[in-house]
């Protein structure tokens, strides 16, 4: 009960240069509230799992189950809503838009949602900020910051339309230990707080351990979960 | 501070970032439109004035009679049945006169027609003006002056001398402009003209006439028909042509055809009689209109340029708007708002630019004299050919700027993350 994602026999294929089955017959489910690892030597589909899960990818084969609609029936645009409204990302890089103050790049997906009116995103991205400890630098422009603030800015921008799912795709891996140990902690407030799905990608194993469970990937394929 | 179109504010943020190329896509905009304006708004103030003036000059329909060149033998009419070689060598067309006959009925019918705002008969013969020893080949127009004026409102174009002197005067002549100047003959000097049947008459110049198209001008003289049917000698119902002005000159080539079915005689309009003009139009127009769309095309390169260096730069940008949910749609948008923008600033400051361009050339003293005479530069004002210009520019901003747009829409946000 309570699976946000569930996967039946997912496979990809990479077909350029050469034939390559990248994920073979995946069948996991992250439940509501789960904090979960993917990990994986490089080259094992862990950021290809991710991808997938996270509807990015859509050439794929088999069912991904998010929410309980099968994505595989879903067109591009769909998609984008879910993503909009459903899903937060955090990547290895911030991708915050450098000419945007960090407030504006928190708000720029509950723009897009247009759930709420201009004065309540405002207000909204603010507390997200207060929960990353940010407020101070709200009017800032986003390349003026550090690289641990860009990365928790990253993160109040996947929060701010309170997704069912973060997806993180080696969300610490630009950072030293010092802010690598801040995000997990973040992380780990969100789930333990506000009960939030969390699945990372990750290649830091002592990151990977302290989650509720691995998932691990050899050559496309799921060997413990 | 933050807008509810983050499309927009995204889209200036590009192109506030790339100022000096943003600049230079705007100005090749600037410089195709004001271009449009300048030369697309000559041609065409050049061509109405040419239209104006022919219009005028010329009438909406001309009815004449053409003396049959090719007529058959006399022994080949007889003979039409049977399959025998007829062979009349050397034979010369008829002494045929060019008369429309019954021409003043005609006249008389026409004035009748409610489609029809002035009727005026006319006698025109080759002529040679003398003045002293001066000679000049030219044509004269014998015509009803009152008449006429109903036309080609002569009155208008009076350089000096009145028309009415012509109705007063017996032996009054109007002579063109640059005739006059031909012959250096002024107002109230007398001069012969001779027929080509040896005929002279001896004229006094009562007035000095400028319809504007310089050939006419220079060899075109009226005179009183009854004059002109003295040159001739014919008698007083003669007369070659008559001209016609309608109140629609639109008409003029359905009525035309109507004339010639019912009174026999040829017609021609006054396109079909300036058809050569007409054409030489049309190529013009076609010359003009591709050096513009030329130029369009390179300051859609412009655009072009900038576009795809904003997206390459911007990769991560489109990367990440597409993660948290903007669709294609929404990234198409941010370039075709920045190639709009490139175009509608451009746009504007060209239509700026152009009119400046046609206010100063227009009002540089030219005094032009060939096909037609003019003292200044004539151009089309009109806002119509300004919004026409204006929209020509933002459809050719708009298809450089799809093209990246689209580029920019179809890209993978996954490729753009491996590869950082």
């Amino acid at each position: 009960m309570g699976n946000i994602i569930e996967t039946k026999n997912l496979s990809k294929s990479f077909h350029d240069p050469v034939e390559f089955q990248a994920l073979k017959n995946i069948n996991v489910s992250i439940k509501q509230g789960e904090f979960a690892a993917i990990v994986g030597s490089s080259g094992s589909g862990k950021s290809t799992l991710l991808y997938v899960l996270s509807t990015l990818d859509t050439d794929y084969t088999g069912h991904i189950f998010f929410d309980g609609d099968d994505l595989s029936l879903k067109s591009k645009n769909d998609l984008a809503e879910i993503r909009n409204e459903k899903i937060g990302f955090v990547f290895q890089f911030h991708y915050l838009l450098p000419e945007f103050t960090v407030l504006e790049n928190v708000c720029l997906p509950a723009l897009k949602l247009a759930k709420y009116s201009e004065a309540e995103i405002r207000e909204r991205a603010y507390q997200k900020l207060d929960l990353l400890g940010l407020r101070d630098q709200a009017l800032k422009k986003a390349n003026k910051l550090s690289g641990g603030q860009q990365q928790r800015v990253a993160i109040a921008r996947a929060l701010i339309n309170d997704p069912k799912i973060i997806f993180g795709d080696e969300p610490t891996g630009n950072l030293d230990s010092k802010n690598s140990e801040n995000v997990f902690e973040i992380f780990k407030e969100l789930k333990e707080k506000y009960n939030q799905s969390i699945v990372v990608v990750t290649h830091d194993m002592s990151f990977a351990e302290r989650t509720d469970r691995i998932i691990t990937l050899s050559d496309g394929e799921v060997v413990s979960q | 501070m933050i807008q509810k179109t983050p499309v927009i504010r995204i889209a200036l943020t590009h192109l506030l970032a790339k100022k000096r190329q943003t600049i230079v896509a705007m100005l090749g905009v600037t410089f195709g439109i004001a271009i449009f304006i300048f030369q697309a708004g000559l041609m065409s103030g050049f061509q109405a004035y040419f239209i104006d003036e022919t219009v005028n000059t010329t009438a909406n329909i001309r009815i004449y009679n053409e003396a049959e060149k090719n007529r058959k033998s006399i022994l080949a009419k007889r003979d039409t049945a049977s399959s025998k070689w007829i062979v009349v060598q050397n034979q010369k067309p008829k002494d045929e006169l060019n008369k429309v006959k019954n021409g003043y009925q005609i006249i008389a019918a026409l004035e009748k027609d409610s489609r029809v705002s002035g009727v005026s008969p006319f006698l025109g013969s080759q002529a040679i003006f003398k003045v002293g020893i001066a000679q000049i080949a030219g044509r004269v127009s014998g015509v009803d002056i009152i008449k006429e004026n109903i036309l080609f409102d002569v009155s208008k174009n009076m350089r000096q001398g009145d028309i009415t002197k012509l109705q007063t005067i017996p032996n009054g002549i109007i002579l063109g402009d640059g005739l006059a100047d031909l012959l250096g003959a002024k107002m109230h000097d007398n001069i012969s003209i001779t027929s080509p049947l040896g005929v002279t008459l001896e004229m006094k110049i009562v007035g000095i006439n400028h319809s504007g198209l310089t050939e006419v001008d220079k060899s075109r003289a009226y005179i009183n028909i009854r004059n002109a049917q003295k040159l001739l000698k014919v008698d007083g119902s003669y007369i070659t042509d008559i001209n016609i002005k309608l109140k629609d000159f639109n008409q003029a080539e359905e009525l035309a055809k109507f004339y010639h079915q019912k009174f026999g005689f040829k017609t021609v309009d006054w396109k079909e009689a300036n058809a050569s003009v007409f054409s030489v139009f049309k190529i013009q127009n076609m010359v003009t209109y591709l050096i513009i769309a030329s130029i369009l095309i390179v300051s859609g390169f412009g655009i072009f340029n900038i576009l795809m260096m904003i997206i390459y730069e911007k990769m991560p940008d489109i990367a990440i708007l597409k993660a948290i949910g903007y669709k294609d749609s929404d990234i198409k948008k941010i370039f075709l708002t920045e190639s709009l923008i490139i175009g509608v600033l451009g746009g504007l400051l060209g239509l700026i630019i152009g009119f400046l361009m046609q206010k100063i050339a227009g009002s540089i003293r030219m005094d032009i004299k060939g096909f037609v005479s003019m003292e200044y530069l004539r151009f089309n004002t009109s806002p119509a050919f300004y919004l026409f210009a204006y929209i020509f520019g933002l459809v050719a901003t708009s298809i450089a700027g799809y093209i990246p747009a689209r580029k920019a829409a179809k890209m993978d946000a996954i490729d753009i993350i491996r590869s950082k």
